[in-house]
């Protein structure tokens, strides 16, 4: 049986299976979106799913520029959309 | 002791290789579980199980002399006299382990091509789509568009649809008809034909439809603009369809990572299609005494040639005997690569896909207009003038995703063909990952 997981992003809480990443978490509950970028403001999520491209960085419990499709998410994560 | 980076099917097989002589080795990988971008989680996901993973997999596990280092990024490698230091991360701590003997088996990430709407939400690599359901059982959309070119397509599509997701479009952009000038060499590996049947038989069940030369020209709110394109990939006017989807997985074949190797100086040269590429022997030394190199770093060819060319640089590395029927092996493997090669090539014709607004640069967010700027109006007659006046290839991702694109427009825009001297410079950087200055200064001695 697989464990369920807790966690949020930008304050709002998400569930998800142990051992799913992030953005596959966020993705499966039909949020794409996972931060805006710095100069033009515009709306971006996963694009390589594999660690090379970091479109899909966000802040983990303080700790800036994660990349969401590597990070698999953990009971109480903070995750917060990169700025 | 040798180390080996990279547990895909070119690294385990190395460590496979050269532990039947009791060799000690590290196995290092990024990853949690073994198996690499091919071999990600395998048997868990429908229609991607794989026997010889199964093998593989139990004779590293089996073997006492085989140390696996999961979840380590490796940042970079120092000489030290006669040993190799590799230094990684690991949880967020940094440590490092020296070695006589380095086998580098890096891999490879999908190409990508910028066009109108390339960096919205939903727009992604076919290897993101897949990575996402294999590795945490997710599809990344009810409706997808694949695209792009090369065999890589059909496992995705097939894949996406065994799990539930509905493909409402498989466009390749070459013509299969350029594989009749390689026609030896799926005589000479014939378990092609096998496999063509496969994904035959699973495009037929899922009633998906693969169409030839067509290409996503632009996708935006949930709509993806399929063109008709000729050989050269220029767009064909009034030739195009609308397709509603929430997603569209495009990949232009792969690009090797070489920076590991580029960082402990061995020779590189640029590949027959232009991607930068490992020079190795016949026993895949490449060119610094010590380093063997196997799989998509030493050119592009999936996951056969990785297998044959791993087991040979982990022989060599531990001073077994290599066969001449293995050698015969990589040689056919070899031919069926570079028939890959010539049967799904990329036209320069890409180039006019981008709209003067489109991000070329996605970290930096450097447009189209931007580049061509740098060229016609600052002067930039290389991709190295024109990065350092618009940041393109600056950000997070050191260019691996654009820089290639960016020496192609700036030779489009000047009239220049790339020198392979260019094309060996942009694909290497002096760290692999980005690492804090904090842990830098910790880390160090």
């Amino acid at each position: 049986m697989t464990e369920r997981i807790t966690f949020t992003f930008n304050d709002k809480e998400f569930t998800c299976e142990s051992g799913q990443s992030i953005a596959a978490a966020l993705i499966a509950a039909d949020n794409r979106e996972l931060r805006k970028t710095r100069f033009g403001n515009e709306p971006r999520s996963i694009f390589c799913g594999i660690g090379i491209c970091f479109d899909c960085v966000v802040e983990i419990d303080g700790v800036a520029n994660q990349r969401s499709c590597l990070v698999e998410a953990k009971q109480g994560m903070k995750v917060v959309s990169a700025t | 002791m040798i180390i080996v980076i990279g547990a895909g099917p070119a690294g385990l097989a190395a460590a496979e290789a050269a532990s039947r002589n009791g060799s000690d080795i590290a196995l290092i990988d990024s990853s949690p579980r073994v198996g690499g971008q091919y071999w990600r989680n395998r048997g868990t996901v429908k229609g991607y199980r794989s026997g010889r993973a199964d093998q593989l997999f139990s004779k590293i596990s089996s073997a006492k002399s085989i140390t696996h280092i999961s979840e380590a990024t490796v940042w970079s490698i120092e000489k030290e006299g006669d040993l190799f230091r590799v230094n990684y991360l690991q949880g967020g701590e940094e440590s490092s382990l020296t070695a006589e003997k380095l086998i580098l088996a890096t891999g490879a990430y999908d190409r990508s091509l910028p066009f109108p709407g390339w960096d919205k939400p939903g727009s992604m690599t076919p290897g993101a789509a897949q990575a996402m359901l294999k590795g945490s059982g997710v599809l990344v959309g009810k409706r997808v568009v694949v695209a792009g070119t090369g065999p890589f397509l059909l496992p995705v599509a097939t894949g996406l649809a065994e799990s539930g997701a509905e493909i409402v479009g498989l466009y390749e952009a070459n013509s299969p008809i350029r594989w009749l000038l390689s026609l030896h060499a799926l005589l000479l590996n014939p378990g092609k034909f096998a496999e063509l049947f496969y994904y035959g038989n699973l495009l037929k069940r899922f009633k998906i439809s693969l169409k030839f030369n067509r290409a996503v020209s632009s996708f935006a709110d949930g709509s993806a603009t399929v063109s008709h394109i000729n050989s050269h990939f220029m767009v064909k006017s009034q030739r195009e369809k609308i397709v509603h989807t929430d997603v569209v997985a495009v990949g232009w074949g792969f690009l090797p990572d070489l920076t590991l190797g580029g960082i402990v100086g061995c020779a590189q040269r640029v590949d027959s299609d232009g991607t930068t590429i490992f020079a190795v022997d016949g026993e895949q030394r490449s060119s610094v005494e010590n380093v063997w190199i196997a799989g998509e770093a030493t050119g592009i060819g999936g996951a056969d040639l990785s297998l044959i060319e791993g087991e040979i640089a982990g022989l060599s590395a531990s001073s077994q005997s290599i066969s001449p029927s293995k050698r015969f092996t990589r040689i056919r493997k070899e031919i069926f690569a570079n028939a890959l090669k010539r049967s799904y090539p990329i036209g320069d014709g890409w180039q006019s896909w981008p709209q003067e607004s489109t991000t070329i640069c996605r970290c930096e967010e450097v447009t189209m207009h931007e580049i061509r700027e740098s060229v016609t109006e600052l002067g930039a007659e290389d991709s190295r003038t024109a990065k350092l006046f618009t940041r393109a290839g600056m950000g997070l991702c050191q260019g691996r995703v654009c820089s290639r694109n960016v020496s192609e427009i700036v030779g489009g825009l000047t009239h220049c063909s790339v020198t392979d001297g260019e094309r060996i410079a942009s694909s290497n950087r002096p760290i692999a990952s980005p690492i804090s200055l904090g842990l830098l200064g910790d880390g160090k001695k």
